[in-house]
């Protein structure tokens, strides 16, 4: 079993596998994730992140190893607790901004309706698309409906949230803005767990998991990685590029 | 569970309405496809055998290209991912888009009726409603189709592959044109197998003969059979659909 951490952690994955056909997705990896964090898993493309954010949303069932999520074996019942943003931005495109996210909040069981319209309206007005709340999907840039796609996200207020790859192929001014998201989401209690291949995003993150290959090489906060290193001017990159040296050394 | 379902269903009507092209084309193309029927066949006995059986083949073809295209798009664009990852089940998801395409089923159901009846001019002994409920079976049985074969395709092009391949040999064996009867023996064995036999054989029973849902329970019950076993099977891909 995994060693607890604390005793109410947010994700437990404790040396859960899967595969697709023959190739090892993830490979028997256990991890702790504790709660009201932002939490990055960090690696290269085919490193294992967006599969094992599957595995932890549900979609994904693992071959082995055991899942948990906020103390609680992954079902249909732990499925409101999690909030989840995939690469894509998944929307219906005929729709428009406000359909989109009250579809995403009754799916999610938000039942009284003044509840969720206001709740619709608080988030469309985080994303700040409020002004175009009636556009359909379709005519957004893919930064408006990456906002939108949070929003969808968020609208239930999950104290987990799962966020693949958010800031893919937005501009810094967007990417800034999102993670001023991301950070007021964690003042307010939520658990974020962010995949991303860039440094730039790993940097805002409170703790890293460095991927590759399907498993963790390495855990820790960005300052402890980079000191591990053991240069002063060290930046993310040295520090994952580090810990693939000691893997393939101690392989 | 209800809930979850008539959700989907409102977001799929959704969609379809703000889809104003896709609207009309859906009432316009049947109303050609018949008129065409109609001038194409000048006599009338003919076209009284043949109008009962249109109706059958037009709502299965529209129901399996209208879901198999929306369900491929829901996995290509990640939507069908996001909503197998919240507390929506599989069987939501299938009833939600049975209920929601059931309705423009019925909407299409009811114009081509009308058309022809008071257009075309064409004999009917039977009772609208019975011919509805029926045409809700053969509807049914459709969007489980389109649901199951879309996991089989990859994009919309393969999609439409798909329609000479389920669709076509249907349409020419279920004796839309002359009776199966009449056909080699081979092809009456292989029509039997199919399930548009069975729902052609059914209209035709309750639009010409005057028959009752009663009288046609074989033709039910196969076609029930069928919409079952399809939905199973489709609720059974609709994960693997979804990750891959």
């Amino acid at each position: 079993m995994v060693k607890r951490q604390t005793p109410t952690a947010a994700v437990e994955v404790d040396k859960a596998s899967f595969n697709y056909k023959n190739i090892k997705a993830i490979d028997e990896l256990t991890l702790e994730v504790p709660r009201g964090i932002s939490f990055g898993l960090l690696g290269p493309n085919g490193a294992g992140k967006t599969t094992l954010i599957r595995m932890l949303v549900g979609l994904l069932k693992p071959k082995s190893g055991n899942i948990r999520i906020l103390g609680e074996d992954l079902t249909r019942q732990t499925a409101p607790l999690i909030g989840y943003m995939p690469q894509l931005p998944a929307l219906y495109s005929e729709l428009s901004i406000i359909q989109n996210v009250n579809f995403f909040a009754r799916v999610y069981q938000m039942k009284d309706k003044q509840q969720r319209a206001q709740r619709v309206e608080e988030v469309i007005k985080l994303v700040d698309l409020w002004e175009r709340r009636n556009d359909s999907v379709m005519k957004l840039s893919g930064g408006m409906k990456q906002r939108v796609s949070l929003a969808c996200a968020i609208v239930h207020n999950p104290p987990l949230l799962f966020l693949d790859e958010p800031t893919v192929g937005l501009d810094p001014e967007l990417r800034f803005t999102f993670w001023e998201h991301f950070a007021e989401l964690t003042r307010q209690g939520t658990t974020l767990i962010v995949s991303s291949h860039t440094m730039d995003d790993a940097n805002h993150c409170d703790r890293l998991a460095l991927m590759r290959d399907g498993v963790v090489i390495a855990q820790g906060t960005p300052n402890e990685l980079k000191k591990a290193t053991g240069k002063k001017e060290a930046n993310l990159e040295d520090a994952f590029l580090y810990f693939v040296k000691r893997e393939e050394k101690s392989v | 569970m209800f809930n979850q379902v008539s959700t989907i269903a409102g977001r799929v009507i959704l969609q379809l309405l703000r889809d104003r092209r896709t609207m009309v084309l859906l009432i316009l193309v049947p109303l050609v496809i018949a008129s065409i029927v109609g001038v194409s066949i000048p006599e009338k006995q003919m076209l009284d055998y043949i109008a009962p059986a249109v109706l059958a083949v037009l709502i299965l073809f529209f129901g399996f290209i209208l879901t198999g295209i929306s369900f491929l798009r829901e996995r290509s664009q990640g939507t069908l991912e996001r909503l197998m990852a919240s507390p929506a089940s599989k069987g939501d998801v299938v009833g939600g888009y049975l209920l929601g395409f059931l309705l423009f089923a019925v909407l299409q159901t009811m114009i081509l009726f009308f058309y022809l009846i008071y257009v075309l001019d064409v004999s009917f002994a039977g009772a609208l409603w019975q011919i509805i409920v029926f045409q809700i079976i053969i509807g049914i049985l459709a969007v489980c189709l389109g649901i199951f074969i879309s996991v089989f395709a990859r994009n919309e092009f393969q999609m439409v592959q798909f329609i000479p391949l389920i669709i076509l040999p249907q349409v020419f064996l279920c004796g839309l044109l002359w009776p199966v009867s009449q056909m080699p023996e081979y092809l009456q064995w292989i029509a039997k197998f199919l399930p548009l036999t069975y729902g052609v054989d059914g209209i035709r029973a309750l639009m010409l003969d005057g028959q009752s849902l009663l009288d046609i329970g074989k033709e039910i019950g196969v076609l029930a059979g069928y919409a079952a076993g399809l939905m199973v099977l489709a609720s059974l891909t609709l994960r693997r659909g979804a990750a891959s």
